[in-house]
Parts: C-alpha cells; sequence; structure tokens
C-alpha cells in the first residue's frame, strides 16, 4: 500500500490572526437531507418531504449536525487544494471543541451554503510538545446572503519542529 | 422509563435527566462517514491513523456528534416530546477518539428551561449531554440549547 499522504500546509507559526478565507460552496439537495435526517436525525421536518409540510417549518430542512458535517467536507477539500505542492509543512490536527454554534434559519433542499472562516486567536501554550491551537470564527451564509450558520472551532495546529 | 402520554416542554424542569440506548459504531460506519463528510487519513487509513495524534483508526468528531443526535432524538421521541429543533450548542468538547467497536450512550440533563415568545408553539431547554463509550471514557460533553413543544402548541398541525 501506498504511504498514507497527509494534507499539510503551513506551521502554527505562519498563520495570522485575522487571516480571512471564503472556502467552499455547497448546495444541499432534498435526497441528501433525508438521507442524513433519516439515520442521525429522525424528524418529520428532516425526513419526510410532504409530511414536513404541516411542521414548524414548512417544508423540509437540513439538520444542523448535517451542515456541520458539510462544514467539515468544505474544510478538507479547502485544505487539500490550497495546500497543493506543500512537501514538508505542519499535518491537519484534530478539532479540540467549539463554542457559540449558532443555527439561525432554515437551510432548505436547493440552497447554497458558501462558508467562510478567518483565524481570530493562537492560543501559544504547547500541547504535548508539538501543537498549538488556532480558533477561527466560522460562518456560513445562503444564496440570499443571509448568515445561517456560525460558530468557533478550536483546531490543534502542528508547531514548526525546532 | 417509558410514557405513552406526550411530555411538554412545562413538564421538563432543571433536575431532570435521560439516559439513552446504546449505538455502537463499525469500522465501516467510520469509514462511511469519512468518505462523505470528512476524507482525512485518520478517518479513512489505519496506516495513517496510527501515526496521527488519534493512534489508531477513528470516526470523524463529527460523526460522534451526529450519533449524539440519533441517541438524543430516539430518547426523546421515546419519551413522547416534540423536539422541534435546536438553535445551536453554546460549548462542545471532543475529549476522547472513538474507535470501531465503540459503544455510546448519551446522559441528557436539563439544566435551564425558558419561555420563547408569547406565541411560540414552542419553549426552549438548556441541556448538558455528556456521550460516553463502553468504558465510561467521556467522549465527547456539550451543552446545546433545545426547542420543545409547549402544552396547546400543536406546533406540527399548523
Amino acid at each position: 500500500m501506498d504511504k498514507p499522504v497527509y494534507i499539510r500546509s503551513r506551521w502554527f507559526e505562519d498563520l495570522p490572526v485575522g487571516e480571512f478565507h471564503v472556502f467552499g460552496s455547497y448546495t444541499f439537495s432534498e435526497k441528501e437531507i433525508v438521507e442524513f435526517g433519516r439515520k442521525y436525525a429522525p424528524q418529520i421536518y428532516h425526513t419526510d418531504p410532504e409530511g414536513a409540510r404541516d411542521t414548524l417549518y414548512r417544508g423540509l430542512i437540513a439538520s444542523g449536525w448535517h451542515i456541520c458535517a458539510i462544514w467539515m467536507r468544505m474544510m478538507v477539500d479547502y485544505m487539500e487544494r490550497f495546500a497543493t505542492g506543500v512537501q514538508d509543512g505542519r499535518r491537519n490536527g484534530a478539532g479540540v471543541g467549539f463554542q457559540d454554534l449558532k443555527w439561525l434559519k432554515p437551510v432548505r433542499p436547493g440552497h447554497t451554503l458558501t462558508f467562510t472562516y478567518e483565524i481570530i486567536k493562537k492560543d501559544e501554550r504547547v500541547i504535548r510538545d508539538r501543537w498549538g491551537i488556532i480558533r477561527s470564527r466560522n460562518e456560513a451564509f445562503n444564496q440570499y446572503g443571509e448568515l445561517v450558520f456560525s460558530f468557533e472551532i478550536d483546531i490543534l495546529a502542528e508547531r514548526r519542529p525546532t | 422509563m417509558a410514557t405513552t402520554q406526550t411530555r411538554y416542554w412545562q413538564d421538563l424542569l432543571p433536575g431532570e435527566c435521560f439516559e439513552t440506548e446504546n449505538i455502537t459504531i463499525s469500522r465501516q460506519d467510520i469509514l462511511d462517514f469519512a468518505a462523505d463528510f470528512d476524507p482525512q487519513p485518520y478517518h479513512l487509513n489505519s496506516e495513517a491513523a496510527e501515526e496521527s495524534i488519534f493512534g489508531g483508526l477513528c470516526a470523524s468528531g463529527w460523526h460522534v456528534t451526529a450519533v449524539m443526535m440519533r441517541l438524543l432524538t430516539d430518547t426523546f421521541t421515546g419519551q413522547h416530546i416534540e423536539l422541534l429543533g435546536s438553535n445551536g450548542v453554546s460549548d462542545l468538547r471532543w475529549r476522547k477518539p472513538v474507535f470501531a467497536g465503540d459503544s455510546l450512550s448519551a446522559r441528557i440533563k436539563v439544566v435551564d428551561h425558558e419561555a420563547a415568545s408569547a406565541d411560540s408553539p414552542f419553549g426552549y431547554i438548556n441541556c448538558d449531554v455528556e456521550v460516553d463509550n463502553q468504558n465510561g471514557d467521556q467522549v465527547i460533553a456539550l451543552t446545546t440549547s433545545l426547542m420543545i413543544g409547549i402544552e396547546g402548541g400543536a406546533a406540527n398541525h399548523g
């Protein structure tokens, strides 16, 4: 088996607070909303396009955790593109946690979300000898320009070897 | 405790605690979720995962939150509680990786109870949710605000 290729990008030290990225857009389909809902959030407003009309939401909406999962996919795809050609940078680290996550507007079939992040804080503590923590504010806007989703996530970033 | 009677927002007071059933996460579950949503080496490839910070193939953190939602949804449905959504999560920590074969269950504790606007068909409850593996290790902990149908709200019947 080939040696696995890590997604590599800049070291912790090289990531500036204030850096802003528009990193992906995704259109949610009815089929995907229903599939995710059936597996992880079986409520009529996530699983049944007809039945959902008689609920509070007046139609099918994506599970909030589906929006989170798509955020992750957009981020991974972006990191892969952004990292093209980087040979010896840091490896992606794990998420530690997040705060202030808000689902502000329903996401319906056919809605397109555009995702952004801004680096807002670097935690200089050294974790397990080699990691720092990057905090980013993440937002998603729908095709009407409305903010529908936001949160701040803390992710481990590898420090430059000394 | 199973009940056949609808439980409304008015009935869910701070201090009430729910224990969910278990869901076991297989290797295939981990690979399938990662292929769709989080295609990073430590969620897709055992060899890469062994070199990573996790020490082995493990589930995406968002897979774990999705399974938490399934546990919570099934428990509330079983209790005849009308869960009308969530407007957010004030804090979540991923504390331990989840590996193939791990069995997860959650404890949901109501910590706050807040009315929405006067004509709203739901009220809010704030809940502390802890998800443990089969060894009793906490894998995630979060605080989330849930929208619960109120008595006389008829949210699903418009």
